[in-house]
Parts: structure tokens; sequence; C-alpha cells
């Protein structure tokens, strides 16, 4: 008999990294859906772009650099995902490609590939291209559901509109909910990024506390402020924001006290920017400002160990 | 070793090999904030070229009167010195470039490379050989600017020198030209050169040893 | 009833009722095979010196090899036969292991033993030396000399006895079993246990998924003043010493220190049921209650002959229904792989698993992706995929120390839990030893 030697232990469990990533893209599924229900086939092919993008990258750099070629993993598709759902449908094509490959590239890569990133590659790639181009970035389609009045009045393809952040107060809570406003493909539709956080709770990828202080402390400091507290959290990117981009493992902390701490900075970075920075959304640089602080909370928040007593800070 | 291909292997040093932006490292400041385009490239390195052969030159005449203890001191005067005369040229005959290097200009004077140079080469070496390390160094870091520089330019604004290169097509990356974009460039210029530069030394040591065997 | 439990942990094979559900009701079996080989160090601290020569006719229960040491505990035959061999053989240790083989001629032809007395009126003062010369050592695993433990130092005092029936191990059921069909023997030696050391107070803690154990021993208790029975909330490793004590007494053993330290000594219970046997009966430990299963025709609760080897055992419980692909000692998630099926099993082993081809995979490990999963499976509150980076690939033995890999339990809750498959568990021991091993240097 032929027994093979190993160490313990010797079962463990089913769940791998492919498994994981997959959990975020079914959770990823009402959000696409309702996307591409609101906004039309060009939201699909901008999808489409940014994910096919994303995994060539990876692959092309992958066997460039003569490493083990990880697209297997579908962590370059989550990124491609989220990616584009972060872009307005009416961006030309060729803006998720460049994006999806400086994320994959330049952030994800270029520092030690998965696990490694020291920034939100997504967010990164966001923040990117709304520096390069601008003019492109904020230009937001008017959901069919309604571009279908509108269009019958003016007879118009897409109207270039502000988000609800800007024009606050024309929209109604239900508006807000179920995404009949404009903004980015995956940002708007609020119920289906709340069925995806439900998801991914229950099959245990993420943790509940990201989220909910995220949103929490938005909610709680806009109305510090005087903003409307529950409009503030659903407008703009705050809930995609919080449950699917803060919530990355290689840049959010590991430990519980840590991830408080990092929800409770984005959400006030967030009201902020909003409220004293020059751009109208701040969730991109608040989470990215988060990201850097990360090690630090990493190093600030390690927990006691079993039969010590507690260090000096 | 005759003297000539001495002063060759000085000059190159300064643009190659001991390159002060891409292997000393030195001079970063500039090299990130100037290069919004190539002009402003050129521009800098020559009036940095500029200040590095005048402080070379003098402080190598006068290596052996200036104390130890107070060199430093001493190399900053000579190099303010130069740096001014420079400064009110530039104000004088090229005004739009003096308005668009700002405070990079008078900044010259605690750039790195010069008072590095100053320190390492010109208080222990003749004059001539002196000068010809300021002029290596400052073609080096005119060459690297303007490499950086004309990247950002063509990507961020489709431009080289001002002339349009891309076509109307064409939609400038901005990021390139901001503050991030500087980084982004010299960052990966820096990576990409210095692992050509690995490679080719390794080459080189293993041809070396092929021929010593 | 109140579940007491501890930080972190795991739930290894929850979906398969942690891989008990096969031998839970199956009853200990008594079996004896033709041959045993008993190695000389199966516990903890340095191996016992034979005092039989092959051709030698011994009897069942006869000193074979004497204690090294005062630390040390004798081997007894487990069979009554002829020694056909006295040598080094490799096991599953770093260096081979001198063990003495016993041909048996099944006669159980006992030695004469001496009983200690009985279990309120034996001298308190023989109860100890009984336990070393009973060979008694850990039976939980860690095999360490019970009568070691049970010396405490002048300056120490001990307010509680811990019985740990936790088993929270995949696989096993010895201990369970033992506690549902002779929870006399465990109370009597708690009894022996508690006068031997002056302990007014004892627990039995039992993990929730054994209820009919903790009825048992629950019905057991009764009467006798002292002894209680706590129930665990199922969870691995509940089991292990410190977590038991942190569970039940909310107290922590110091890092670097021993139970004693928080006033607390803790015993498995077949260990007591050994010292039951040892002071009532003055037998020896001969034999201990294996959990033989996996893909094995009738998965068993065996009692073993201590030296019996694994393929007698099998053959026993109806032989291998597929050829096995891996047989390990213990249970899953610390046990021991042995690469032929002649190993024995030793006073240390609480199970032999013997999987198939199908649920063996060999794990192919992928990039750790900063889940934080092994974070919160560690019961010690370790950072195990830094202390693995640290490791790897800094090779920084010193940052390893800094950061507490010496306390490292070796659980393998991390391992379970990773996504990417990283051998967690291994490296960290790996780099523990070493550790360790350059500190006994110093």
């Amino acid at each position: 008999m032929k027994l093979r030697v190993a160490a313990a232990p010797h079962l463990v469990t089913r769940e791998s990294t492919r498994m994981l990533m997959l959990d975020v893209l079914i959770a990823l599924l009402p959000t696409t859906a309702a996307g591409i229900y609101l906004f039309g086939l060009r939201a699909a092919w901008v999808l489409c772009a940014s994910v096919v993008a994303a995994v060539v990258s990876e692959f092309l750099w992958q066997k460039l650099m003569k490493r083990p070629v990880r697209v297997g993993d579908l962590s370059a598709v989550v990124t491609g995902l989220i990616l584009g759902l972060n872009l307005p449908s009416t961006v030309p094509l060729w803006i998720p490609v460049l994006g999806s490959a400086m994320a994959i590239i330049l952030v994800k890569e270029l520092f030690g590939g998965i696990g490694h990133n020291f920034m939100n590659p997504a967010m990164f790639a966001r923040a990117f291209l709304l520096a390069s181009f601008p003019a492109r970035m904020i230009v937001f389609a008017l959901p069919e559901r309604l571009l279908g009045a509108s269009q019958a009045l003016s007879g118009v393809d897409a109207v270039a509109s502000a988000t609800p952040l800007v024009m606050q107060g024309n929209w109604s809570y239900m508006d807000l909910l179920l995404g009949n406003i404009p903004g980015t493909i995956g940002e708007v539709s609020k119920i289906a990024i709340l069925i995806g956080f439900l998801y991914l709770l229950f099959v245990g990828t993420i943790r509940w506390e990201i989220p909910v202080l995220f949103a929490g402390s938005t909610a709680l400091l806009s109305w510090i402020v005087g903003a409307d507290p529950l409009a503030a959290v659903l407008s703009g990117g705050v809930l995609f924001g919080a449950v699917f981009m803060a919530t990355d493992y290689a840049t959010s902390p590991v430990y519980t006290a840590g991830k408080c701490i990092y929800a409770i900075g984005c959400g006030i970075m967030v009201v902020v920017i909003r409220q004293y920075g020059n751009y109208p959304e701040g969730v991109t640089f608040a989470i990215l400002l988060m990201n850097c602080v990360t090690p630090l909370l990493d190093r600030f928040t390690v927990r006691r160990v079993y039969g010590t007593v507690k260090k000096h800070a | 070793m005759p003297k000539k291909n001495s002063m060759r292997s000085i000059f190159l040093n300064g643009v190659l090999t001991e390159n002060p932006t891409f292997r000393l490292v030195l001079g970063t400041c500039p090299a990130i904030a100037v290069t919004t385009n190539a002009m402003n490239g050129v521009g800098m390195g020559i009036a940095t070229t500029f200040v590095l052969l005048g402080s070379n030159i003098v402080i190598s005449m006068l290596r052996n009167f200036i104390p130890n203890k107070v060199r430093i001191p001493a190399f900053v005067v000579v190099i303010c010195t130069f740096v001014t005369i420079i400064q009110l040229m530039m104000q004088a005959f090229v005004p739009a470039l003096y308005d668009a290097l700002g405070i990079f200009l008078p900044l010259i004077v605690v750039n790195c490379i010069i008072l590095a140079r100053a320190e390492a080469f010109a208080c222990k070496n003749g004059v001539l050989a002196s000068a010809v390390d300021g002029l290596g160094m400052g073609v080096g870091f005119t060459l690297a600017l303007i490499l950086i520089g004309g990247i950002r330019e063509v990507l961020g604004a489709g431009t080289f020198l001002g002339m349009n290169v891309l076509g109307a097509g064409f939609e400038p990356v901005l990021l390139m030209i901001l503050p991030p974009g500087g980084f982004i460039v010299y960052g990966l210029a820096l990576g990409i050169i210095n692992a050509i530069g690995n490679r080719r030394s390794k080459v080189t040591a293993a041809g070396k040893e092929g021929v010593q065997a | 009833m109140r579940k007491y439990t501890f930080g972190g942990g795991i739930h290894p094979l929850s979906d398969k009722h942690e891989g008990k559900a096969p031998t839970r009701m199956r009853e200990i079996t008594d079996f004896a095979p033709d041959q045993v080989t008993i190695p000389m160090d199966m516990h903890l601290g340095a191996p016992s010196v034979p005092i039989v020569a092959k051709g030698d006719y011994v009897k069942l229960g006869q000193v074979i090899a004497t204690a090294a040491g005062p630390r040390g505990i004798p081997v007894h035959a487990s069979v009554s036969g002829t020694v056909s061999d006295v040598g080094l053989r490799q096991l599953a240790g770093r260096v081979p292991s001198m063990t003495i083989v016993i041909d048996n001629d099944h006669k159980d032809d006992w030695v004469e033993l001496t009983k200690v007395g009985g279990v309120e009126d034996a001298p308190k003062d023989q109860i100890i030396p009984a336990i070393q010369q009973a060979g008694i050592c850990g039976l939980g695993g860690a095999c360490f000399p019970t009568h070691a433990k049970m010396i405490i130092p002048e300056g120490k005092h001990v307010d509680t006895l811990i019985i740990n029936g936790a088993e929270c191990e995949t696989f096993l059921t010895s201990d369970f079993r033992l506690m549902v069909e002779h929870p006399e023997r465990i109370i009597q030696g708690t009894r022996l246990a508690m006068r031997a050391m002056d302990i007014d107070r004892a627990i039995i803690g039992i993990e929730d998924n054994k209820p009919e154990a903790i009825e048992a021993m629950s019905k057991a208790v009764h009467g006798h003043q002292g002894i209680e029975v706590a129930v665990l909330k199922t969870k691995y490793p509940q089991g292990g010493e410190r977590y038991i004590i942190s569970a039940l007494l909310k107290r922590e053993v110091p890092s670097g220190g021993l139970p004693l330290d928080v006033h607390v000594v803790v015993l498995n219970v077949g260990t007591v049921a050994a010292i039951s046997d040892a002071v009532l009966e003055g037998s020896p430990l001969i034999t201990r209650i294996v959990t033989v299963t996996g893909v094995v025709q009738n998965p068993s609760n065996l009692r073993v002959r201590v030296g019996t080897s694994i393929k007698d055992a099998v053959e026993f419980c109806g032989g291998y229904t597929e050829p096995p692909a891996r047989i390990f000692y213990g249970g899953s998630m610390t046990g021991i792989a042995v690469p032929e099926d002649s190993f024995p099993i030793t006073k240390a082993n609480n199970g032999v698993v013997v999987l198939g081809e199908k649920q063996v995979t060999d794990y192919k490990e992928s990039p750790c992706i900063r889940c934080g999963r092994c974070v919160r499976a560690c019961p010690t509150r370790l950072n195990p995929f830094q202390i693995k980076d640290v490791l790897d690939n800094m090779d920084d033995l010193d940052g390893a120390e800094k950061l507490h890999i010496t306390d490292c339990c070796v659980c393998g809750a991390c391992s379970y839990v990773c996504p990417a498959r990283r051998t967690l568990s291994a490296s960290i021991k790996a780099g523990r030893d070493v550790i360790l091993a350059r500190r006994m240097a110093k």
C-alpha cells in the first residue's frame, strides 16, 4: 500500500479563495442586473470591457513576469466588475479598459499580487480615471425608465445629469432606494446592494462591522452637519463602497477593533469631503485614505495573546 | 590611463552609470515637480547644469582653502551665488520659463545633486575633472527630466515640446500632468531603468568571468 | 444547563458530526493481537530502559522496562508470552525508538497484583507512587507521566482538579464511550486524585455533543461531595488544557507557564480511570481505548493491548473497505500520519483514522489574501498569517518570537480555516521547534 504522509490537519475547510470570490460575484449579481436594467445595454458593455481587461491584464502580466498565473482565483474578475460598476454608463469603452489595467498592474501586481495591494485596486482606478478624464466621469445617464419620459419630450438619448448629491431634494427616498436616479452603474440601486450585503453576511464572506459602521457613521455625521442622514447614506456611493469596497480583505484591518475604527474613519472622511471638499462625492477618497491607515490600525489593535499581560502602547 | 579616457568616463558616469535621477535618486523634488512638460524639464536641466558646472569648478579651485569643518556652509554660499546668477539671467531673457519653473528655480540651491557632487567629487578632485563631472551630472539630470517630462507631456497633453504628436482624437490623461502622475511616471521609469541596468550588469559580470576563466 | 466556552476556535467537520457518527454508538470491544511491539518512548521524557531480553518469557503486566529517572515511568508487558525481539525501530518519532516485541500466547497469565486500597481508605501517600509504578501517563494524547504532574511543588497550591472529558478532536469517541460505559471508574479515579493532591473540588468538563456522557456522568457524581459535571460548548480545541481551564474557571495559564500557576491540575478521563485501576486493583496500564474509524469495515472503539499494530486493529475491525491513502493517529486536526500500517498503537494514541483516496486532497498553497479567518480561529489570539510570513519570507526567528510563536498550541485551527490552503500550523510548528531548541541551547 502507498500511504501518503503529510502534516496535520488532514482535512480542512471546503472554502477556497475561488469560492470566496465567487460569493462576491454572486452578491454583485443583483447590483449588476439592476444597473443593466436601469441604464441599458451600454452598461453591460462597460462591465464586460472592465472585466475582460482586468483578467487579460493580470494574465499577460503574470505571464510576462514568469509568475504563476492566478486568474483562476477570480479576484481579477471581481476587481474588474467592481470597477465597472463604479463608472457611469456613458463612458467610452477604453476608459474601463485603461482603468482595469491600471488597477491590476499598478496597484495589485506591482506590489506583490493578491493580498498585497495597499489600496483597493478598483477604487484607485476610479480615482485615477476621475482625475484623468473628469469630463467623461461626471456625465451620468438618466435611467432608461425616466429616460423614456424625457425622450418623448425632447428626443435625446442620454442626459448629462448630476447625481442626487448635487441636486438634493429633487428625488424621493423610493427613487434613491430603487435607483431611479443618475449615478454610476452599480451605486444607484440600494435595494440590490442590500440584497448582496445580506448574502455576503449569510455565507460569511464579510463581517457586519465595516458596512454597518461605515454607513452608520456617515448617517450620524451627516445629521450633525445638518444634512438628511437617510438621504446621505442613500445617495452617492456610500452603500456600494461600504459593502463591496471598504470590506476588501487586503486593505482593511484584520482585527475587529481596527475594523470598527476604520469604518468610522471612512464615514468621517466621506462627510468631511462632501461638506468641505471640492468633490460632491467623498467615498472614493475616504476609502483610499483609510486604506493607507490600515497598517497602522493593524499595529495598534493587536489583541492580547492568551497568557500574557496587556502590552503598553 | 590617458587623461582623455578618464574625462570621458567621468562624463559618462554622470550621464549613465551614476545618473543622478535614476541611479543616485537625488534631486527627485524637481524631477517630479517641474516635469509637467518636456520644455520645463529642459529649462530646469540647463539651469541646474549651469549651477553644477559653476559650483564644481569654484569649489574645486578652493578645495585646499576651505576648512573641513565649515565646508558645507561654504559650498552652499558658492552654490547660492550661481543660482542667483542663473535666476537673474532667466528672469531677464526667458521670463515665461522663469514663471513656469517658479519656486523650483531658487530651490536648486538645496538640490541634493549639487551638494552631493561638491562633497563627493569637487572637493577631492582637480578643476577639469570636477567640471567634467558637473557637466556629466547636469546632462544626465537634464536627459532624465526630458524623459519624465516628455512622457508626462505626451500622455497628459498629447504634445511634446509644445508640438501636437498624438493627433486630435487623443484624450489626454490629465492625471499625468498632476503630481500623482509625476510620482507614477518617475517610479515606473526608475523601476524599468534599474531592471534593465541590473540585467546588463549581470551580463557584463558573467562576460568578465568568462574572460577570466 | 449553563454551557462554558473559550474565545476563538472552530467547528471542524461540523456538517458531519465531527466525523464521530460511525463510532459513537459502538460499545467498547476488547482486542488482543498475536504480537505487540511496545516502544520505550511512549511517554514524554527520557525513554524507559528495557530489562528483558530476547527469548525471555514475560507474564501479563510484568515490568519489562524501568523508568529512566524520577520523572519517568516503567513499561509493562501488555500480553503474556515470549519476547521475540528487543531493538531499535524507526517509528513516528524523529529518532528510532527502542522497542520490545512480544509474541502473545493468549493465556493472559497475569503477574501478581497488589491493591493499594479502596477509594476512601487507600493511604494518601501511596497513591502517587502507585500511579508511577502502574506506568500511567496522560491518555488524552500528550502522554506526560501523570505522577510527575500530580506532585505539587513546594510553594504552589491547587484548588481545582479538572477532568477533561471534552474530546474535541474530530473522529474520536474513545473518551465518550468510556464516560458512557464506565462512569464509576472515572469518579473513583477522580476521588483518588483529589485525595492524593488534597484538592476539594473537581469539575468534569464534557462537550455538549455528548449528551449521553453528560447524563451518565451526572448520575455517577451524585452523592460525591466536591465533584461536579460542567457542560462545554462543542468547539475545537476545547479539550486543550489551557482552554478548558479558561472556559471553566476563567483563568488564563500564563505564557510559558503551567496550569499549576493558576492552581489547577487537568487530567484526562481515561487517565483517571487508569488511576482507579492502579490503586483499586493494582493493575498497570497495559490497555487503552482507541477509536478505529474511516474506511474500515466496522469502525469501532477498541480496548487494545499497548503495542497492537494498526494493521491488526484494522483487521479486527473487518479490514479496509478500500485501499488506504492516509492513516493517522488521533484526530484529523493534529493527527500524525504514518507511512506503514505496521506501526504500533501506543499509550499516547487515542485514535486510528484511515482515509481513502477520495478523501485525501493534496492541497496546493496559494497566496495569503489577508482574510483574517486564521486570526479569528486562533484560541491563543495569535496572528498566524503574520507569523508564517515572518518565518517564510524573512527567516526572522526573533521576529517570530516577538509575535509569541512559542505560545502556539499547534491545534491546527488556522490551517483548517484558511481558504488559500496555507500550511500555517505546520510552518509555525517548525519555526517554534527551532526557536525552542535555540532557547534550550543557550
